[in-house]
């Protein structure tokens, strides 16, 4: 953790109350952020654990589990949290050891939770997350998710030789989970369209002419609603989805009240229109209350980038905070590395005979390790240190920068023959009919195009590398006489 | 999501019609085990799968119906129409007016091209009325002619068209001691083919099921009937919505994906099985009762000590390791299962091509492959592939 302790500035002294606002405002940019009373409590270990449980959880589990992670129970939550903090790399052990149930070790968790904080941006990532989308959004362009790597995971070395069919079959269920994953985009891309199609004429906005499916959502169930809609919409999409949109059954003038307005103007709306799903409102009635939710979404996202941005004015106080709060942890256990180990306790009687056995199995161990480090020597010195050594990871090294340059020409290709600047980011799908004039318009045909002839690129440089590697294995085939390779069959 | 099912030859056809007909009842018995939202919830998952809606409310089976004699066809559509409560699509079929001989090559050769656009539009017709394509059912038998070859080209284009759609073919193993001559060549070209160009094989073998229909279910006179019905309910089990807790929806969405993705991310083990319990007649099963503990140990043990029936286990059988996790909460287990009859198959072959007199009987038939364009070095291909796939399997 290493944060240096700051000398006492006089000047934030006086600012007394500066701290508990700061952590307010840290809640409120936070989803389920817990009072600042609460903080306060956990710097002295009190049992607020829970609480800071359930942040975490929030914090790390991932976005598309919000409706349903909700029900987990405190000890799924728990469970969660740990291994995602390990698997970024969380240094202090004490977390893993606290119990499942959740009661306690709310101090640690105030120190997790800073950590996150110290990693990256974290407020204002959930808010870029939870940001009211109201059109459906694409992302055109791809260039930053390639040229970053993603979080540095961190490097695993393999006990023993690892199973070659293990690695397979790993890769055949990441295959199977892309043909899945194209198979659930098709899904969207047809229910998309259909509502495109059925909303003709419903917005109030002609150069968009249709509403999006956030819009349709909010129209549709104006009571409920949920956070984060943009992305969440796509969860909600159900099969019978586009069927109410566009019922053929048309409801009779019931010269019934309006819920809302109490005026008798509710009358047959159009067939397959959208108000048609709220029958017992008059029109204007039915865009109000979306209009209505709509500036409730707003409202709420507004808040949060408010506290977001009051938050980072006054960060230092609750680092400075947070310093005092690292002080109160007792030191770490030295021995921390390693497991404790709790010995059953045995009778007086059986400890004679087990001391004996435990005696003889030790020194079969011993010998063992040296039958088994011979003969593992006598191997690796045969194979050359295949996979391992000095030689093995500068080869590997080599190997990616050539990769990173391969891609990086292939993108410089890219951006030549693309021509003018191209916008980046995401876009809002519109469907139009007529042929508008350019501007910022993005035709989908262009994108698509753009697309295949990248796809084009990638698919020749595979099968360049395909028949090296084949030619490779032909060499190496024909070295050995006598020797008959079967390939495996193609997949 | 839903599944589009391509039955071929006589064999595809008769399972397939007793597949969508058990799937039909099962969505709608009335057998009032639990609340009646969540029966709904369970028809309609069960329907979006398997049925098409109509107007007038009759569910029409997402399945295309392929085979070169009108006979088997026209009895499967008028039985389906007959009982009002499902039927095919009223075009949703492509037949000629010959057989093809019960030969693999004529099937694979001959047939598959020539019509190769017809059958390929009416699938195409077929996919377009889903919402969301989960993957394809593809049943057939091993060791006719019609059926397996034009099956393995069916499916060939399949993989073609559709290389991201998920294919499950469904392959009927022939009776050990044969009812076509030729069977053997029939199923080895028609398992190499298949495995090239699908995802999973799942195997059905007649002997197995035909016990079962003896044993267990006491039926005297076992008509292809019943076996087809007794393969339709383990079918069946596999393949109707499973539920799960998460989600808001309470039944899983991607069949196929599931399974495919749990069962046969290996590439060179593709072969599946199917063990279900109990194995009774819908009668007697109001006079047992089971417990889900006792039912797990019975399929557990089922599984390690390879019987393919309830009866007759043998419990001194232990694994060395675990054993795969069950899938979802159904009553059903499935593995990977090394068919031993390949190896019977493919060493039975090359008895037979060694010894003198039955080689000279067995050349009169490679006659027939070859005058349809199936070369020795296609038959050499296909033992090469499957003695790899043995190989695979034994070092497993």
């Amino acid at each position: 953790m290493g944060r240096r302790r700051r000398l006492v500035d006089p000047a934030a002294e006086a600012g007394a109350g500066a701290l508990p606002k700061v952590i307010a405002a840290l809640s409120r940019s936070l989803p389920a952020g817990p009072s600042p009373e609460i903080f306060r409590r956990a710097k002295f270990d009190r049992p607020e654990a829970p609480a800071l449980w359930q942040l975490l959880f929030r914090l790390l589990s991932p976005r598309s589990a919000d409706g349903a992670s909700a029900s987990l129970a405190l000890e799924a939550q728990v469970c969660l949290v740990k291994s995602a903090l390990r698997s970024q790399g969380y240094p202090r052990l004490v977390l893993a050891q606290l119990p499942e149930d959740g009661s306690r070790g709310s101090r640690e968790l105030l120190l997790a939770l800073s950590w996150l904080l110290a990693r990256g941006p974290l407020p204002e990532q959930l808010l870029a997350q939870a940001h009211v989308q109201l059109g459906d959004e694409i992302p055109v362009c791809e260039c930053e998710a390639l040229a970053s790597p993603g979080p540095r995971v961190p490097h695993v070395e393999a006990e023993g030789p690892v199973d070659i069919r293990c690695v397979q079959w790993l890769m055949g269920r990441l295959r199977f989970r892309w043909r899945c994953l194209i198979a659930s985009q098709q899904e969207q891309c047809t229910l998309l369209s259909k509502i495109h199609l059925y909303t003709r004429g419903c917005h109030s906005d002609q150069r968009l002419g249709h509403l999006s499916v956030a819009e349709t959502e909010m129209l549709r169930d104006p009571e409920g609603g949920q956070q984060g809609c943009g992305g969440g919409v796509g969860q909600s999409l159900d099969l019978a989805y586009p069927k109410s949109l566009h019922s053929g059954q048309v409801p009779e003038a019931s010269g019934m009240m309006c819920g809302w307005c109490a005026c008798g103007w509710v009358s047959a709306h159009p067939p397959g229109s959208l108000l048609e799903m709220q029958p017992s409102l008059c029109t204007s009635c039915a865009l109000g209350c979306f209009a209505f939710q709509l500036l409730r979404r707003l409202e709420r996202e507004n808040t949060g980038l408010e506290a977001a941005l009051e938050w980072r004015r006054g960060e230092l106080v609750f680092w400075r905070w947070m310093d005092t709060v690292l002080g109160a942890c007792p030191p770490e256990a030295p021995a921390a590395a390693t497991q404790p180990t709790f010995l059953p306790r045995i009778a007086e009687r059986g400890l004679g005979r087990l001391e004996l056995a435990a005696r003889e199995l030790r020194a079969l161990q011993e010998e063992l390790c040296e039958a088994t480090g011979r003969r593992r020597a006598a191997w690796e010195a045969r194979v050359g240190g295949q996979g391992r050594g000095p030689q093995w990871s500068s080869a590997r090294q080599a190997l990616q920068k050539a990769v990173e340059q391969e891609l990086a020409a292939l993108r410089w290709a890219w951006e030549q023959d693309r021509g003018p600047a191209r916008p980046h980011g995401p876009h809002r799908l519109v469907r139009c009919e007529d042929e508008a004039p350019g501007g910022q318009h993005l035709r989908a045909a262009e994108v698509i195009q753009a697309l295949r002839s990248q796809e084009a690129c990638l698919e020749a440089a595979l099968r360049r590398l395909q028949g090296q590697c084949r030619q490779e294995l032909a060499r190496l085939a024909g070295a050995l006489p006598g020797l008959i390779w079967i390939l495996p069959p193609r997949c | 999501m839903s599944i589009v099912t391509v039955q071929l030859g006589q064999c595809g056809n008769q399972i397939g019609f007793e597949v969508f007909d058990t799937l039909f009842s099962d969505s709608h018995s009335s057998q009032g085990l639990c609340s009646k939202r969540e029966n709904e919830a369970y028809r309609a998952s069960c329907k979006e799968r398997f049925f098409n809606e109509e107007e007038n409310g009759v569910p029409i089976a997402r399945a295309v119906l392929v085979d070169m004699e009108p006979k088997v066809i026209n009895q499967t559509l008028s039985k389906a129409a007959q009982s009002g409560r499902w039927k095919y699509g009223q075009h949703a079929y492509f037949c000629q007016k010959q057989g093809s001989g019960n030969n693999w090559a004529y099937g694979y050769s001959v047939h598959g091209p020539r019509h190769e656009e017809s059958i390929m539009n009416l699938i195409q017709k077929e996919v377009e009325k889903c919402d969301s394509l989960s993957g394809f059912f593809i049943i057939m038998s091993m060791a006719g002619g019609t059926g397996s070859g034009i099956g393995a080209f069916v499916t060939q284009n399949l993989q073609d068209q559709y290389a991201h759609s998920l294919k499950m073919n469904q392959i009927i193993w022939p009776y050990g001691t044969g009812e076509v001559i030729v069977q053997n060549y029939n199923s080895i070209l028609t398992l190499s083919h298949l495995y090239r160009s699908s995802d999973a094989l799942l195997v059905h073998e007649n002997d197995a099921v035909h016990k079962i229909c003896a044993k267990l279910m006491n039926i005297k006179q076992i008509s292809f009937s019943d076996i087809n019905q007794v393969l339709a309910h383990q079918l069946g089990s596999v393949f109707q919505p499973v539920y799960c807790a998460e989600g808001s929806f309470h039944y899983r969405r991607n069949p196929l994906g599931d399974l495919m993705e749990n069962l046969v991310p290996h590439p060179e083990f593709k072969m599946l099985g199917v063990r279900n319990i109990p194995q009774m007649s819908e009668n007697s099963l109001a006079y047992s009762t089971f417990t889900w503990a006792g039912l797990l140990k019975h399929l557990r043990q089922m599984l390690i000590s390879h019987a393919k029936m309830e009866e007759g286990i043998d419990w001194q059988v232990r694994p060395p390791l675990s054993g795969l996790p069950p899938l979802g909460k159904m009553p059903l287990n499935k593995e990977l299962h090394f068919n031993t009859s390949i190896a019977n198959l493919v060493i039975l072959r090359g008895k037979d091509v060694q010894s003198a007199d039955l080689g000279k009987k067995l050349r009169a038939y490679l006659h027939q492959y070859t005058k349809f364009g199936i070369e020795e070095e296609d038959f050499l291909d296909s033992f090469t592939l499957l003695e790899q796939v043995v190989a695979s399997y034994y070092n497993l």
